[in-house]
């Protein structure tokens, strides 16, 4: 299968929402990348976190398959530091092949659900 | 001056003098030097304790000089291990001769005598911590003599020793009590928070069972081990993650490349999941936001050294981690509350703010130990300022 997308993608507009309502996971506000790797080869991700007033954190590394979709949580990444949630920050994201990157977030903080989702940035 | 740094970073100072002695001779000479000039003299092992144990600005040892496995004995099921030997170390020189220990914490990167100071545990609630493998010492006391014991000829000194954090002498070697080398098999599988909940009593019932709570998301990871003797149970509410199988010093310890700290601390089994509620409640409504670390909870079997955070109680622990790095202090200091209104015990090696007055009221046996550590540094040559604050709350 061939290789789409691009190697360099960006956001600007991320804060995870803290308050949520319903069960957990699934329910867990939470800002979202979904990367979609249509090649034949495993793509190696890097993401970086910018804030307002620090320096970027990162490389958040992630791993896709080939051929395979991966969804990340934001919220989950620990390593090398937990993202604060509603805290503004923006994102960018490297992989090592050209892959497909959808930005998205999930508001359960009130009873009637709020979903959104964007394209990242295509930065190359 | 060269700087001593513990593991995740968080507690660092410059000592007088590091010194890596290589016969007991020089180590015996060392502290009655240092009892003459009214130094102090602390022992480091591998740096993986937090709370400032190991802080002087005096004299600090290393005794990494020190290592091989000695006398294993098949029929008593005992060997001497040096001080100066990680857990890895020893767990597999003695799996060359046919021992192995009953239990080791999450990682085998700390010295065995370090381990053994702080009481440091795995989970298992028939499996004590690793202090109760202690059968017998060689030891420097505080006036530079060397002292042999062990628990037949000594059983109540013993109980002293085994948990004491180099606060009564310097470990040479250990005489341990082991068991025949064994295989163990491990199972780990991401459970939904209810399913824990509901099975936890089931689960502890496997050989080796503790689970990690993420707060981020309310799920879990249980992790179970068991020999060939128990049974692997099927667990089909979970996803499985991993299944191992070997020798035991493989397959219990795991390896940790990312660095946080850590406050853990140990509930009487009765109370300790009504703790665990409260601490969840509190982390979820108020820390969340900036702690998605995992909260990892253990059971342990009780024991009888007079400063063991297991001693006589059957235990559970709780431990929170945060990024090193980042403020962990306000989240740990938030939830040590709660710990303390179940009966909560510090671990010895991890983060907590507990001083003499407190502890003494967590520690039936406190103040026999305490006169057990003055018979052997009579002279206070091991007790620097924080070794202070711990025990001496009258001054
Ligand atoms: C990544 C990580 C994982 C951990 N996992 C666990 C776990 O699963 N379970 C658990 O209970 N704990 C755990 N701990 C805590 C750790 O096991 C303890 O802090 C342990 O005491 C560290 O041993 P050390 O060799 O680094 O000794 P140090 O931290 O250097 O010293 C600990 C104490 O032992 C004394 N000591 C060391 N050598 C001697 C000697 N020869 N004679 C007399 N006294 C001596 C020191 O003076 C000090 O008081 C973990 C820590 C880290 C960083």
């Amino acid at each position: 299968m061939r290789k789409i997308g691009k190697l360099d993608w960006a956001f600007s507009g991320g804060r995870i929402p803290f308050e949520s309502t319903g069960e957990e996971p699934e329910f867990n506000s939470h800002d979202k990348i979904s990367v979609l790797n249509t090649s034949e080869e495993a793509a190696k991700i890097g993401i970086f976190i910018f804030y307002e007033d620090q320096a970027p954190v990162g490389n958040y590394e992630v791993e896709v398959e080939p051929k395979r979709l991966r969804k990340i949580r934001i919220n989950d990444l620990i390593d090398p530091e937990a993202v604060a949630l509603e805290r503004n920050y923006g994102c960018y994201i490297r992989s090592n092949i050209p892959v497909v990157v959808q930005f998205s977030r999930m508001a359960t903080g009130q009873q009637a659900n709020g979903i959104m989702g964007s394209m990242a940035f295509p930065a190359d | 001056m060269e700087v001593f740094k513990n593991w995740s970073g968080s507690m660092s100072f410059k000592p007088g003098q590091i010194i890596a002695l290589e016969s007991e001779e020089q180590l015996c000479e060392l502290v009655k030097k240092a009892t003459s000039e009214g130094k102090k003299v602390r022992v480091a092992g591998a740096g993986h304790s937090s709370s400032p144990l190991v802080h002087t600005k005096d004299y600090l040892l290393s005794l990494k000089h020190f290592r091989g496995v000695e006398d294993p004995d098949l029929k008593t099921k005992r060997a001497t291990v040096p001080a100066g030997m990680t857990v890895k170390e020893a767990g597999k020189d003695l799996y060359r001769y046919g021992l192995a220990m009953h239990n080791t914490g999450d990682v085998d990167v700390q010295t065995l005598a370090g381990a053994i100071g702080t009481g440091t545990h795995g989970t298992g609630k028939e499996l004590p911590n690793l202090s109760a493998m202690l059968y017998g010492l060689r030891m420097i006391n505080g006036k530079g003599e060397i002292v042999e014991i062990n628990r037949e000829n000594d059983p109540e000194t013993m109980q002293a020793l085994q948990v004491s954090m180099g606060s009564c002498g310097i470990f040479l070697k250990m005489r341990l009590q082991l068991e025949p080398a064994y295989q163990l098999y491990r199972k780990e599988y991401c459970v939904s928070f209810k399913d824990c909940m509901q099975n936890f009593e089931e689960l502890k019932k496997n050989r080796n069972f503790d689970f990690y709570w993420y707060p981020r998301t309310d799920l879990c990871k249980i992790r179970i081990m068991n020999t060939d003797k128990e049974k692997m149970p099927h667990i089909s509410y979970g996803s499985p993650e991993l299944e191992r199988e070997g020798p035991s010093h493989e397959i219990l310890p795991r390896s940790r490349d990312l660095k946080f700290d850590e406050m853990e601390y140990v509930l009487p089994q009765e109370k300790a999941m009504e703790c665990f509620y409260e601490v969840r409640k509190q982390v979820k409504e108020k820390w969340r936001r900036t702690v998605a670390w995992r909260l990892l909870i253990r059971t342990i079997k009780k024991d009888d050294a007079l400063i063991s955070p297991m001693s006589g109680r059957e235990s559970v622990t709780i431990s929170l981690h945060h990024n090193a790095g980042l403020r962990f202090w306000d989240y740990f200091k938030a939830i040590e509350p709660l710990f303390l209104k179940y009966g909560g015990r510090p671990h010895w090696g991890k983060k907590h703010t507990l001083k003499a007055g407190t502890l003494k009221e967590l520690y039936p046996h406190w103040d026999r130990f305490q006169k057990i550590r003055k018979k052997f540094d009579p002279e206070s040559t091991f007790l620097t300022p924080y070794m202070n604050e711990l025990f001496n709350f009258e001054k």
